[in-house]
This record gives C-alpha cells, structure tokens and sequence, in this order.
C-alpha cells in the first residue's frame, strides 16, 4: 500500500514535467534542423540586414529555453571565444583586405601583408563575417541549450551508434579534465611550484594525461564489461549484404569521380558518381537495421517536434532554392564603397519562421 | 558455480622488461559455490583485481597478456565468449563510481547495457522499474548523475550491471572512495541482493572491518606465490597476517567462536572492567602557542555554504584527526590551513600569520599539504627527482632528503618511475614529495585510501615519528581506526558546522557513528584501540 502510495506521488510528481516534454520540441533530429536553417544563412550571406535578424531570432530562442546548466557555467568560455573571434576579424580583415574607397589610413608599403591602405570596408567586412560566425556560435549554443550532446550523439543510426557513444563521452571529459587540471594545479602550487614559462608545464600537464588516460581505460574497461560493442546481429544476412552494397559503392564512387576528372563534360560521371553516393547511403540503411541494438526511450516525434521540424525543413528547402536560383537576392559587399544593405521582406518570413520554437517552448511553460 | 582450476597469469607489461616474467596470479585453484556472498582480502598487488577480472573475461580479452588454466562460470567459459557476452552472466561494478558511467542520468545510465544487448523497451521499462526498487534508488531515477552522492553512484553502478540479471555479482572495492554511511548503504543493497535475489557476490575490499560481517566466507591472496586461503571468515582471520581490531582483540583475549562484528562480540563482553580512569595518552601542553588558530571561519563556494562558523586550534607535537560525511567540509577546511582558500569571514592563523595578509609561498615554507590523490603531484621520472622538485621550488638544495626515504621506506625506489609503483607507494612518494621540504604543518586529506594494512601500519610509524619531532598534523579521514590509533584530538564536521570537538576518546564516546570498533564494543570513555583493552586488563589483573 505504502509502496503504491508513493508510487502514485511520484507519478504525480512526474506528470507535468512530462507534459511539458511533449508541447516543446525536444527531438534531436528537429532541433539539428532548426540548427541548420539557423546556420545556413549566417555561412552564406554578409547582409547585415539578414545577420541581425537572424542573431536575434536566435536569441528569441536561446532566451525562451530552460537553462538546464543548473549553475555548472561551463559555457562562459564559449561566449568568450565567440566574442573574441569576432573582435578578431575586425582589425585582421582591416589591415589585410586593402580594398575599399574610404581610406582610413594608410601603412608603410615596407610592411609585409599589412603594408598599404586601411579603409572602412575592410574593417566593415572583417565585422560582418565575424557576425556572421558568431550566428553559427549562437545556432549551436541554442542547439546545446535545447538538446543535450549527449542525446544528439545518441541520436546518431545504429552503425554509428558506437561513435557517438564515445564522442559523447569524449565531450564529458572536457569539463572534467578542467577539474582535475585545477586540482593538479593546487597540489603542484603548494609544493611550490610557480609557472613562468613553457618548461614548467610538464608538472602540470603530466599529471592531468596520466589521469587523464587512467580514467579513459577504466571507462572503456566498465564498458566492455557491460556489453559495448557486442551489439547483437539481428539478421545476419542483411548486414553482408550491406557490406558488399558498400564496397560496390564505393567502386561507383571512385569510378565516377575518375570519369569526371578525365572527361568533365560527360554527364556518365556525375550520374555514376550520385548513383554511388545512393548506393552508400542504402548501405548505411540496411547495415544498421541489421544491428540489434535497442534504444530506450527513444525520443519519439511529438506535435511541437513536428511542427518544428515541418517550418526548419521548409526554411531551409526555400533557402537553398533561393540561394540557387537568385543568388543576388542575398548578397551585399560593402565594396567599393560602403553602402546600405538591400532588404527583402518576404525574407523577414524565413527569420519569423525561425522563432517557432521560442513559441512553442514559452506555451509549454 | 565457479571453478578456477589452474589459473596462471601475467600481464604483458611484466612481460617484456627482459626480467623473469613475474605471474600476477599463480596456479590459482577454487571453487564458489551459487549464493555465497564470498569476500575477496589481501595487501596491495596479491592479484585480487586480476582475479576478479578472470571471471568476465576481461582478462585476457581487454588486458592481452599470458593466461593459462580454465575458468567457468556455471559451466561457461569467459575466454571465448568474451566480456561483452559475459555480462549476462557477471555483472562487474568497479572502484570509482566516476570512472564507470556514460550516460548524463540515472535511468540512461541503467539502460545502457540493455540497449547493447538490444532489449526491447518494454522489458527495458521493466528491468528499470524492478533494479531500482530492489536498491532503493527509485526516487533517483530521473537525477543526473552529477548531482547524487557517492553511495548512491555506486548504487546506480550496481544497478546497471543488475539490469541483465546476472547470476554473479563482482565488485573491486566498490566503497573504498566512500564514507562509512556511504559504504553502509551500498553493503546493506548487496546483502538484501543475495538474500531475495540468491546473487552470487564476490567483493574485493581493504578495509575488512566494514566487509567481514556480511560474509559468509572469506578468501584471501597472500601474494608473493603464497598459497591463498579460502574458508569461513573465522577460520582464515585466524592465518593472516592482519586483521581487523576486533579479531585481534578476540584472539588476544580467546574468544571462540571469533567475532567478526561488534554485535557478535557483545556476548563476550559482561560487565565493563570499569576503566572511567582510562588514561589515554598525555595532551600536548597547550603552554606553547598554537600553530593553527581558525577563529569564526566561514566560506561557502557560489552561495552554497561550506564551512560555517568553525574554531579550531592546533598545537605543535599533536594529531588531529578530522572526520564528517563527504561533503562535509573537510577538504575546504584543510585548503583553509594552507592557503589556497582564503577565508569569506573570520580569521586563520599559520604560525602566527593572518592567511589573509600573507602569499601562499610564505605559508607553504611553513605547511605542507598532501591531497587526496598522489596522482596530482607525481610527474617526474624517479622518485628522487619528485623530491628534488619540491626542494627546488623551496630553493633549497636537491639531494637532501634526511631520514624521509627511510622513514617512508622508499630507499629502493628512489631511482624508480613513481607512476609505477603500488597505490601504497605512491601515497608515499606523495608524502616525501611534500613533506621533504620539512614544514611544520603536515596536512593530510584521506592518506589511508586504498592502503592495505601493512602500508597504513607504515603511515601510522611514520606519522607517530613525526609527531614526536614536534610536527602538528592535521588528517581529514573516515578511517576511524586510523583515528583512534594515532590521533590526539578529533573533530567531527557537519554540513560545515564542528559539531564534536575534544580528545579523541571523548569524541569517540560521544558519537558512536565516528567511533572505533573497540569504542563501539565496550561503550566506555577511554577504550578505543586493542592496545587500551588490554592494558586495562593486565592493569585491573595486577590490582586485584
């Protein structure tokens, strides 16, 4: 009775945190979708106008998601880096890229590289493909904020799935060797021990790789002794027929790619080289469905997974036909002269589009 | 169920040295029988892990190496079928509850292996519902792994390897990390394992006082190409070499059947021999002045408090041993003594200077500090240059290390690579790696993990020595046994707080959770270590 009792509580207990689980999208394939509409237009256009509202669509997002960090703040480096990247290519851009009509100054010619004129478009440039790096900083601190790696890397087909088991883990092991390197570093300076320069690292660093390799063998060790990497065959048969698929694959690969080098025009390379590509792709599929490796709790598609998932795909088809077939639509240089920015508001849509899951997340809270 | 017969082994490293290969098990013959909750003793390098790793297959298969003989395990073989496929049959939990997770949370965790075995979900579903109840880890289920304790890791651990159903249940000193209550929960869960589920479970431990009363037998390696014993739990304490202080009390005074746990031991023990004059060793004088003073010390680590309120007061020539729960501010406090904390509120004096006022290169002359762990210090090639490091930094000469080696008796190791050495070995090349630099503060934090007996009889030698030279030394420990031999004083830490403080044998007295076996057998102030049982015995005799 009792045991039931607090079964029940603990089932109450669960239940909305369940429900907000299917009302905002949680799936890893979505959100990598999401990921991807978000990332294609900061790697492929320079137009601020865009730049801006993609950075803050993807705000939008960031700020609507639950922090699941819970004060561990291993993410302050990461903002950091972004922000120091972008600064970066301010002042590289300016003193390397010499074009422009808005001298700045101007540099001895005896300089190597940064010799010559420094101009405002440039230095304009240098910070718009910063920006643009920092969008695909920002698109992927979302995705870490909505997805756990962990889940991501889980996500990966059953072929795949030992590496991202191990890249997974791979990606734990960062926050801990910053741990351990603060512990070696505390031991070491009570010894006495001061850095100065370079030659006193090894008191450091050595330490932190023996650890370091001591806990990865256990690890491994605590695997295999689990059964990792012993993934029962559920149909044999299906997995060599996958292998010998593959290495047909690759011949048609490799064949088409030869053909093209040597006989560009002929349309035969491409079409055997795609055909190739297919064939290595039906591989894959069949390989690992022969695996029978089960996946608990495997994330299912919930409403909000789909919808996001439906808006992302869309965004990025009509993104890639756009970038297709009026390329110019998306383009701006600041060269020769800075300029203002050309601005289509029907692409506004593609932006408004991106925002959908700071909806879908803020309703389910 | 499991028989070895013949079993030799040799890892590949002690292979190819061009010495004679040294066997890390030699001709090893046994049988365990199904349900025994059998108990795996032995000092540093016997082969106990080895062993334990023959059983899954893991050696050979992960270790590569030179194995010959049989194993089998209910009439199967590990070698060909390999550790993957040995895991439905042995479930292996090992030491660190760290080093042996992959998933961010509980239930992920405990799914792990059924996935790789490819269960279906439902089944899944079940296996979880049912391996959580049975260890009671059922209100952990959706919690990330990073936020339980050290009990409840090792719990989960357990829990993921039970999820097969193995038959077998192998555990390589799965609490030697944790503390007593710690170690408490996880032993109660495999007692209540092998008595509902009739789970074979082999455990190989140190600290025989925790263990040896859940045992229904006992195994012990000598090492060295002796012959190991197996037998009831009695019967091979009565061969080794060391044991655990309530046996020793048992043989010293006759009592048969031996008693393994205190409750067994009660009935030998009538009416206390009256021992309110238990004298107990002399307290330092405190007419010189103290070489710790921490005065209303309060520290906490972004808003979460870790020490709050705490006086302490050490003087030179004195042991203080400092006991708690994990996480209960032990290590903050001991960082406070040298410096690499600095207090929030309240004051800590080393040697008469304010922390605060003072660069960690002034304190460090004075204090030294050995972590937990001797594998954040050891980075160079020999033993002797590790010294030489620590006296270098301290501008001093190298080469000078005075009766350290021999106290710590590393003598023979000094031209050796410190990382190959044994566990025990290591913490003490630790130990001489700081305290060559001869300070008059020696901080340890947990310095008995993972000793066997002999090397923590040697720490204990080596610590009473320095004491005698007028050393003050502080030690956070959960070996109470350690305590209660060799120190002079006992704090005990709650959530930061000190909430028992005084001579060790009061503080025994007053809290049974921290006492010593000898302590919790006679309840009396004053009896804590054999050595006080017997000499108040031979005192009372001579009296009457």
């Amino acid at each position: 009775m009792d045991g039931l009792a607090k079964q029940e509580e603990l089932q109450n207990e669960r239940s909305p945190f369940r429900q907000e689980k299917c009302l905002s999208p949680g799936h890893p394939m979505a959100w990598l979708l999401w990921a991807l509409a978000a990332a294609l237009p900061a790697l492929t256009t320079r137009n601020p106008a865009y730049l801006l509202l993609l950075f803050l669509a993807a705000a939008a997002v960031y700020g609507a998601l639950p922090d699941r960090s819970e004060g561990t703040s291993g993410w302050g480096w990461f903002w950091k880096l972004a922000l120091f990247l972008w600064l970066f290519t301010v002042p590289l851009n300016a003193l390397t890229a010499h074009y422009g009509q808005t001298v700045l100054f101007t540099l001895p010619d005896s300089l190597p590289i940064v010799g010559g004129s420094v101009t405002l478009e440039a230095a304009a440039y240098g910070f718009l493909s910063g920006w643009g790096w920092l969008g695909v900083f920002v698109a992927f601190a979302t995705l870490n904020r909505a997805v756990e790696p962990y889940r991501l890397l889980r996500a990966a087909p059953p072929l795949l799935f030992q590496t991202g088991v191990v890249a997974s883990i791979a990606l734990s092991f960062i926050p801990q060797a910053g741990l351990t390197l603060r512990e070696i570093r505390e031991a070491q300076a009570v010894r006495g021990y001061r850095r100065r320069g370079l030659r006193d690292l090894p008191p450091l660093l050595l330490p932190l790789l023996t650890t370091a390799l001591e806990h990865a063998l256990q690890l491994a060790e605590a695997m295999e002794a689990r059964g990792f990497g012993n993934a029962p065959l559920r149909f044999p048969g299906l997995q060599r027929w996958g292998q010998r698929l593959a290495i047909l694959a690759l011949l048609g690969l490799l064949a088409g790619l030869l053909w093209r080098g040597f006989q560009g025009e002929n349309p035969g390379g491409l079409f055997l080289s795609l055909a190739g590509l297919g064939l290595l792709l039906l591989a894959l599929i069949l390989q690992s469905r022969a695996i029978g490796r089960t996946h608990y709790r495997a994330q299912r598609w919930s409403s909000g997974d789909l919808a996001l998932a439906l808006a992302a795909g869309l965004d990025v088809a009509a993104y890639l036909a756009l970038l297709g077939l009026y390329p110019e639509a998306l383009a701006y240089t600041p060269y020769p002269r800075l300029n203002w920015p050309a601005f289509q508001p029907a692409l506004g849509l593609y932006f408004l589009l991106l925002t959908l899951p700071a909806f879908l997340s803020r309703r389910a809270r | 169920m499991i028989r070895l017969e013949k079993v030799t082994y040799t890892y590949p490293e002690s292979q190819d040295e061009g010495r004679p290969a040294v066997p890390a098990l030699a001709d090893i013959s046994l049988e365990i029988g199904e349900g025994e909750f059998l108990l795996l003793a032995g000092p540093s390098g016997a082969g106990k892990s080895t062993l334990l790793r023959c059983l899954n297959g893991l050696i050979p298969h992960f270790y590569g190496g030179a194995f010959s003989g049989k194993v089998s395990i209910l009439g199967h073989d590990p070698i060909p079928w390999g550790p993957g496929r040995m895991s439905r049959l042995v479930g292996m939990v090992f030491q660190s509850p760290e080093a042996q997770c992959v998933a961010p949370t509980v239930e992920e965790e405990l799914a792990f292996a059924m996935e790789n075995h490819g269960f279906p979900e439902t089944l899944m579903r079940r296996r979880i519902e049912e391996v959580t109840s049975w260890l009671g880890i059922a209100h952990l289920r959706d919690r990330r792994l990073d936020t339980l304790s050290g009990g409840e890791r090792q719990r989960v651990a357990i829990g993921a390897v039970l999820v097969l159903h193995p038959r077998l249940l192998v555990l390589d000193e799965p609490t030697s990390q944790l503390d007593p209550q710690g170690a408490e929960e996880v032993l109660e869960a495999l007692q209540y394992l092998k008595e509902t589920l009739g789970l074979t479970v082999l455990l190989a431990e140190h600290r025989l006082e925790r263990v040896i009363g859940y045992a229904d037998r006992l195994l012990y390696l000598p090492g060295d190409g002796g012959r190991p014993l197996l037998g009831r739990p009695d019967e091979v304490l009565r061969q080794m070499p060391w044991v655990p202080p309530l046996v020793t009390l048992g043989q010293a005074l006759g009592w048969k059947p031996l008693p393994l746990t205190v409750e067994e031991a009660r009935r030998f023990v009538g009416k206390p021999a009256g021992g309110e004059n238990a004298g107990g060793r002399p307290r330092p004088r405190p007419s010189s002045r103290p070489v710790i003073r921490v005065s209303g010390l309060s520290f906490s680590y972004n808003g979460r408090p870790a020490l709050r309120d705490v006086h302490l007061e050490v003087f030179p020539g004195e042991i203080v041993a400092l006991m708690g729960a994990n996480g209960s501010g032990k290590t903050t406090l001991l960082k406070h003594l040298v410096g690499l904390l600095r207090p929030q509120e309240g004051r800590v004096e080393i040697c008469g200077q304010d922390t605060r006022r003072v660069s960690l290169e002034r304190l460090i002359a004075r204090v030294g500090y050995v972590p937990q762990n001797p594998d954040m210090l050891l980075f160079a090639d020999t033993v002797a240059q590790e010294m030489d490091f620590t006296l270098r930094q301290h501008g001093r000469p190298a080469g000078v290390y005075g009766d350290l080696p021999a106290l710590l008796g590393l003598q023979e190791h000094l031209g050796r690579y410190p990382r190959d050495l044994s566990v025990g070995e290591r913490q003490r090349v630790a130990l001489a790696a700081v305290l060559v630099a001869e300070p008059e503060v020696i901080l340890l934090d947990e310095p008995t993990r993972g000793l066997d007996y002999g090397q923590k009889e040697a720490l204990e030698r080596f610590l009473l020595e320095r004491r005698r030279v007028g050393r003050a030394i502080v030690l956070a420990t959960h070996d109470v046994e350690l305590a209660a031999r060799c120190a002079d004083r006992a704090v005990i830490l709650e959530n930061g707080r000190v909430q028992a403080e005084g001579s060790v044998r009061e503080v025994m007295a007053g809290r049974l959770d921290f006492a010593s076996q000898v302590q919790r057998l006679y309840r009396i102030p004053g009896l804590i270590t054999v050595e006080d049982v017997l000499r108040e015995r031979f005192c009372g005799q001579e009296r009457r």
